[in-house]
């Protein structure tokens, strides 16, 4: 149970969330945004959130987007599908057709990059990367880049969106420390021009669970299976086997169950001459 | 108090700097800073290459204490664990993989940014320092960092004087009017020639090292930059900067190229000065010190206590710990590739002599660092002091 101090508080966070929303609507059509929800803790929130905030301003629920990687939970898959039914959100599922079948849909499958299409062949020329094959994994270096960051831009792209939302947040790690809450990238090859939206920067770990628990929002039954962060399904793994909200989020790292990407560095270490 | 800022480049050799003789100089920017700088003349580094150098200067501690492993061993102390943990704000700003958070050196910092989630080229595989300066920039221009009640410690790493040598046509110029190359050739000569360790021509030796000598043009460019961000952000006036390296590189004094597991001067005698725009006249300190210090300063700069598994002193008071000898350590590899036969090395130096072991042939090197800098002439044979240093290296490596 939470005391009435820490309620006001999460209620105050919750605000502070909606006026970025606010901001972004401002600007923008709501079809002209997309939610990114892969599932998760906080892009379930950012969600809940950004219902909370229509509904109050009667304005229409944007649509939300998902990417499948090739290589997702069951539970994350029916979560999003339960409930963009019960919360009726249109929801969007993004893959990159042409590398699942160039992979035969088989995780660690080798794919030749002479099979790809030409826009594949080409991601992975602006990347740096000059190989003939590469294993299929949604969270290496390349699989990454093509899974989800080519997914995301050729979306944008075609579906002529202007703004995203991400649930992304500020101790994830500390990469993410600086990030602000608007973001606008700026169009390049092979990358369309958006702005991208960061309503909860400011929640910690523990405000996502005291607000998701206290408010009673729903999420993946793989976080009480003892998961903290949801990945690809087979670089993500157990932290411990008590709910997620009960282990030390204070003392130890939220991703420390998912895989550093062991491919990009080793990859940095042979353009500068090392393995 | 005041903040500590630590500027490290990797792979700059101490012969480049115009303050520490070389004419004409490399570095003109950090040679105007000397005059509010106390400089070490003789630093050494801990060891000849990122993993077995940054031990000593991040952890103050020898590359192989708790044995040969990639990752940062549990037991070492980061210097920004020891800070967060007293109450001072830390950030880390560079691109070196092997200082990555994969391999476990993200511990303490409040910010770190590794650059390994950002994409790369050929010609530059790491975030260039411009890139690095921004980032700083931005951190430095968050709410509350400058003027605030807790002062911070600011790391910052430059990649740009690492292989593959690819410096920008300006600078090329200023070492050399006539020489045109396309950057695709110097990307050529990184993998046909440096990646082979071929010094079998003298002129393409001499031509890497010209190509070498634009980055450090280069990136002392950058720290010029650096410094218009701190002027800016109004920190320059109450943060004491510390300049280093983790390591030299090779242009065949030794027989070969980049840096391997030696431990010549080329490699291991590193820069090393202190900036403080309250100090007035520049001071030179001319015994030898060793990265190991780095750390223990650090700390001793912000009021901090000793720090139980640092293994070197602070320097300050200036000379209070006697002279001591300088110890390094690394494996012996030749070429980029460490095989799991390759043993380690060592040496130590206590003036004049050097003494370097070689643990897999089970031989030794003894040079006398002032007569020979350049480490030419071996005189384990000959001279009599050889006992005495290997017995100084071997109780070191006992009681480490």
């Amino acid at each position: 149970m939470l005391d009435h101090k820490r309620i006001d508080e999460l209620n105050r966070k919750i605000a502070q969330s909606k006026e970025v929303f606010k901001q972004a609507f401002e600007r923008f059509e709501p079809e002209e945004t997309r939610l990114i929800w892969s599932g998760g803790k906080d892009s379930t929130l950012t969600l809940w959130i950004c219902r909370q905030f229509c509904q109050d301003e009667g304005l229409t629920l944007p649509r939300a987007f998902t990417i499948d990687e090739g290589d997702a939970f069951e539970e994350i898959d029916d979560f999003l599908k339960r409930y963009s039914r019960e919360w009726q959100v249109g929801l969007d599922w993004g893959r990159n057709e042409d590398v699942l079948k160039a992979a035969g849909h088989q995780l660690d499958a080798e794919v030749r990059v002479s099979d790809l299409n030409e826009r594949n062949r080409e991601e992975i020329k602006r990347i740096g990367f000059e190989l003939e094959r590469f294993p299929f994994e949604a969270e290496s270096y390349v699989g990454n880049h093509l899974m989800k960051t080519v997914v995301f831009n050729t979306y944008v792209e075609d579906s002529g969106v202007k703004a995203v939302f991400q649930g992304l947040r500020w101790d994830e790690q500390p990469a993410r420390k600086n990030d602000p809450y608007v973001e606008e990238v700026a169009a390049a090859h092979l990358v369309p021009a958006h702005t991208r939206y960061r309503p909860i920067l400011h929640f910690t770990e523990r405000d996502i669970w005291d607000t998701t628990l206290h408010f009673k929002i729903p999420f993946c039954p793989l976080y009480r299976e003892g998961y903290r962060s949801l990945g690809a399904k087979t670089t993500s793994m157990k932290m411990a086997d008590i709910p997620a909200w009960e282990q030390d989020l204070e003392n130890k790292v939220e991703r420390a169950g998912r895989r550093q990407d062991k491919e990009k560095t080793m990859d940095r270490l042979r353009k500068l001459g090392y393995m | 108090m005041k903040n500590v800022i630590l500027i490290t480049i990797d792979t700059l050799r101490r012969d480049v700097f115009g303050c520490y003789g070389r004419k004409p100089s490399l570095t003109p920017f950090m040679d105007s800073l000397q005059n509010k700088c106390l400089r070490f003349d003789r630093a050494y580094a801990t060891g000849p290459y990122t993993q077995a150098s940054f031990p000593g200067i991040l952890t103050s501690s020898y590359y192989l204490e708790y044995g040969r492993q990639k990752n940062l061993p549990a037991q070492k102390t980061l210097i920004s664990e020891v800070l967060k943990e007293g109450g001072i704000t830390t950030a880390a700003f560079h691109s070196n993989p092997y200082l990555s958070e994969y391999f476990g050196w993200n511990r303490g910092w409040d910010t770190f940014y590794d650059s390994m989630e950002d994409d790369v080229t050929d010609l530059y595989p790491f975030m260039r320092g411009s890139v690095i300066n921004r980032k700083v920039d931005t951190w430095l221009s968050a709410s509350g960092r400058v003027g605030g009640d807790r002062p911070f410690f600011l790391w910052v790493h430059y990649m740009d004087v690492h292989e593959p040598y690819v410096p920008e046509e300006k600078f090329v110029g200023q070492i050399d009017a006539n020489l045109r190359l396309e950057k695709e050739e110097m990307l050529g000569l990184f993998k046909e020639v440096i990646l082979k360790r071929d010094t079998s021509e003298f002129e393409t030796v001499a031509l890497l090292k010209k190509l070498y000598s634009a980055k450090v043009l280069e990136v002392d460019s950058y720290v010029r930059e650096l410094f218009q961000v701190f002027e800016q952000a109004g920190v320059l006036g109450n943060s004491v900067i510390l300049f280093g390296s983790d390591h030299g590189d090779e242009f065949g004094e030794h027989g070969g190229l980049s840096h391997d597991g030696k431990m010549y001067s080329e490699l291991v005698s590193v820069p090393f000065f202190i900036y403080d725009k309250d100090r007035s006249g520049g001071e030179v300190y001319r015994g030898p010190v060793s990265n190991i210090d780095i750390a223990p300063t650090i700390a001793h700069l912000f009021s901090l206590h000793r720090v139980k598994s640092f293994k070197g002193t602070s320097l300050f008071p200036l000379g209070a710990s006697g002279v001591r000898p300088c110890f390094g350590e690394a494996i012996n590899k030749r070429g980029h590739k460490e095989k799991m036969d390759d043993k380690p090395i060592y040496y130590c130096l206590k003036d004049p002599w050097k003494i370097i072991f070689d643990e897999g042939a089970g031989t030794y090197e003894l040079y006398d660092v002032k007569g020979d800098p350049g480490e030419k002439t071996d005189c384990y044979g000959t001279a009599g002091v050889a006992e005495d240093m290997k017995r100084e290296i071997h109780s070191w490596l006992e009681q480490r």
